[in-house]
Parts: structure tokens; sequence; C-alpha cells
């Protein structure tokens, strides 16, 4: 594995702490931004997909310890890295900084997607029907979740996806 | 054999996320299990211990002490207002009144709310009161306007209570005048809202009653307050009762918890268990 990646789990934690105690306080509609998407999207691109899942189960792992359902999350975490490793860039690909960008944004948004779309047929704490936990409030965590991985870009990803 | 492993080395991905979700699919079985009750457990006390720090930062020293002491005189008060209710229903109870005894009224314990979670992933308030100052689980949660919820985990200094406006929460109620009973449940929607199922048509059940909590609940203590009834619509044998609820959850700082008012003997009758203590 390489070392972008340990780099990246180093990571988690701050991300998971995150993801628990802040996001939540900028929630609407009961829903708020997924860190943890955006973590494994930039994974996804940088180390591939199988770093991807790694880090989504280890994300949903260390949530699940703090919040419960450590199980679901974990699923959730894996199978969103997954989805986000569709977009993997190959080391010796000469994609450019905008493609890098704009996959990085897909791999994030629909990692984010997914894991709700997994929490929410496995959960049901506010018993809202299935499709519309799924089809509304998973579109609008993506959508969070874009915004986040677009704060992310501008504030700390400046050399990461240099050409 | 080199096509065996050539097989893997061409669906790692495949196979690590399968490896994955099993694991995922173990913990999810497993979540019953001691060994993960005690990990959810500390990590509770870990995000509690954690929120109540940050919510500290907004409290004001003077304000909450001031807070506190009215707060222990609620208690006091509605302790003894719920005793006076209860006891005014039964004659054992009127008895117990006239000797003086109240000693459960005691054990109320007061706790803050540190966290406060309401979301599609998870729906619960993190209090600041655990096994150290008494609390246990299945402990009803209440404030002086009516019940809250239950507790569903305590660690050492905090406790994890599902608000009655929780999907999975269910508790018997009985109406104040027509002494209609039926069962609180919260299916989604509004937080001020919840419905009371099992309700006959027959039922004498008015709108504007006050619902409250049956002497026959597993966990709730008799005669608190759960809301009051805003409309009945009536099915073919049963009518769906709506109640805005006693509770106001978007405002919730304190809440007193109270103790275990368990009978022994309904609850071994109600797990089926015969008299020599096996099951049956």
């Amino acid at each position: 594995m390489k070392a972008t990646t340990f780099r990246i789990a180093a990571l988690l934690v701050p991300v998971t702490l995150m993801q628990v105690f802040l996001l939540p306080r900028l929630s609407v509609l009961h829903v708020s931004p997924d860190a943890m998407a955006v973590l494994v999207g930039f994974t996804a691109i940088s180390s591939g997909r199988n770093a991807s899942m790694l880090i989504g189960f280890l994300g949903g792992m260390l949530t699940g310890m703090l919040i419960g359902q450590m199980g679901l999350l974990m699923l959730a975490g894996t199978i969103g890295g997954f989805i986000a490793g569709l977009f993997q860039i190959p080391e010796e690909s000469h994609a450019t900084q905008s493609l890098k960008t704009r996959k990085f944004f897909l791999a994030s948004t629909l990692c984010s997607f997914t894991s709700f779309a997994v929490m929410a047929a496995g959960s049901n704490p506010l018993a809202l029907s299935f499709a519309y936990r799924i089809l509304v409030l998973g579109s609008i965590a993506a959508i969070f979740t874009l915004l986040l991985a677009i704060a992310a870009r501008l504030l700390f990803m400046k050399k990461s996806f240099a050409d | 054999m080199k096509k065996f492993f050539g097989f893997f080395f061409r669906n790692n991905s495949l196979l690590l996320l399968i490896a994955l979700s099993a694991v995922s699919l173990t913990f999810i079985k497993m979540e019953q299990a001691d060994v993960l009750q005690r990990i959810n457990t500390a990590g509770t006390a870990f995000r509690a211990a954690i929120a109540d720090k940050i919510a500290s930062y907004g409290y004001l020293i003077d304000l909450k002490n001031e807070n506190d002491r009215l707060l222990e005189t609620n208690i006091a008060l509605i302790g003894r207002i719920l005793a006076t209710d209860n006891a005014i229903r039964t004659e054992a109870d009127r008895s117990r009144i006239l000797s003086g005894t109240a000693e459960q009224l005691k054990n109320f314990t007061l706790a803050r709310v540190v966290d406060r979670q309401f979301s599609n992933r998870e729906n619960m308030l993190l209090i600041d009161g655990g096994l150290s100052r008494g609390i246990r689980t299945d402990m009803t949660v209440m404030t002086p306007r009516g019940l809250v919820g239950r507790v569903v985990a305590v660690s050492e200094h905090y406790a994890k209570v599902m608000p009655l406006i929780h999907a999975d929460f269910r508790a018997s109620v009985v109406s104040s005048e027509s002494g209609t009973m039926g069962v609180l449940a919260w299916k989604g929607g509004r937080e001020d809202m919840a419905t009371v199922d099992h309700v006959p048509i027959s039922s004498s059940l008015k709108l504007g009653e006050e619902m409250l909590t049956t002497s026959f609940s597993t966990f709730a203590v008799p005669g608190l307050p759960v809301g009051r009834v805003v409309s009945i619509t009536q099915g073919a044998l049963f009518s769906t009762v709506t109640i805005r609820l006693a509770v106001d959850f978007s405002s919730l700082n304190h809440v007193i918890v109270v103790p275990l008012n368990r009978d022994p003997e309904k609850l071994r009758l109600l797990e089926g268990r015969t008299e020599s203590g096996t099951d049956r």
C-alpha cells in the first residue's frame, strides 16, 4: 500500500470526530454532509479501489464505535468505498487537474449517496418512508457532501491534484 | 495453480468487497453481543464527555445554578403530584400517603442533556447521568411536563435515551377522563405529534383529553402526562388518535430520570415463566 494511503489513514480519526461532533450541527432536514465520503473519494482517486474500501470500512468502524450501529456503518463505508473506487485514476495515467477534480467530486458524491442508501435501508429512526429516505434525503446528503468536497478541494487539496 | 492465483489477482477488489462486507454483516449480527455492547457503551461515554465539554462553553454558571435549583424543586413537586395522583386512584396508595412514606421519590435523578441527535442516522439524547448516579437501562426519563423516553444504554457517567419520538418506541397510555387505553407510537413527521394505536372505535375518547402512562407499563411510572388528543380518525375496528406531545423536544435541556418501578412477579408472568421459575 502506498505512503499516501497511510497518510490518508492518519486522517481517519480527525475526520471521524468531525463527522460525529461538528457536522451534525450543520444539518438541514436531518441530513448532514458526509466528511468520511470526501476522504473515501480522495482515497479512491489517489490510491485505488481497495484502499478506498478499506478506508470506508475503518471509517465506518470508528464512527460506529461512537454512535452505535457499527456493522451497518462498516458495510455502508465498504460499499461506498467500492463505488468511489470506480473513479480510480491509474498511477501511470496523464489525467489533467480538472479531470482529477471532476473524478474526486463524483467519487465523493456517489460514495455519500451509496453509504446513505445502505444506512437508510438498514435503519429508520425517524420513521420515514423508504423512497423518501433514499431518494430525497440521499440526494440532499450527496449535494451537501459535494459542497464539502468543493470546500476541501479549494482549501486543502491545491497540490494534491497537480498535473 | 497459476490460473487460480490469476483469478484472485484479477478480482481482488471484488474479493475484498465480499470479505469486508462479510465482516460487516457479522458485526451487524453480533450487534447485541456483549463485546459490541461494551464498545458501544465506551463510545457513548467518550462522545458524551466531548459533547458535554462543547455544551458547557455556552453555559452561564450562575444561570445554570439557578436553573438546577429550580429543577430540583420541580422534581420534588412533580414527584409529590405523581405520587398523590396515583395514590388517589387506589386505596392502597392512599394509605401509603397517610403513612407519609414516599421513599421512591428520593431516587429521582436530575440530568442535563449534553447531546441531541435527530437525524436519519440516529435519534437519541445523551444525558450526563450514568451508573455512578444510579441510572440503569430501561429507566423512565421525564420532565415536569411529561414523558421524554427510556434509557437504552448506560456508561459510568452518561446515558443514552431513546425519546418517545423514535420509530421503535412504544408505551401503553390511558386517557385521563374516559379511561381509554392505547399504545403510543411515533410514526415520523412532526416532532410534537404522535399517535395512539389500538383504540377501539367504541371508546368515548374526546378531543382535548390528556393521555397518561398506565400502571401496567413495564418501564414507565403510571400517571405521567404524555400529550393531549388533537384528532380522532375512525377506522374499521380501531380509531387512529393523534396527540400533541406534552414535552417540547426542541428545547429540552434537563430531564429527570425515574427509578425502575418493576414488579418482578409481573415481569415473570410477561416473560412466560411459571411459579417455579422455569420457562414454559
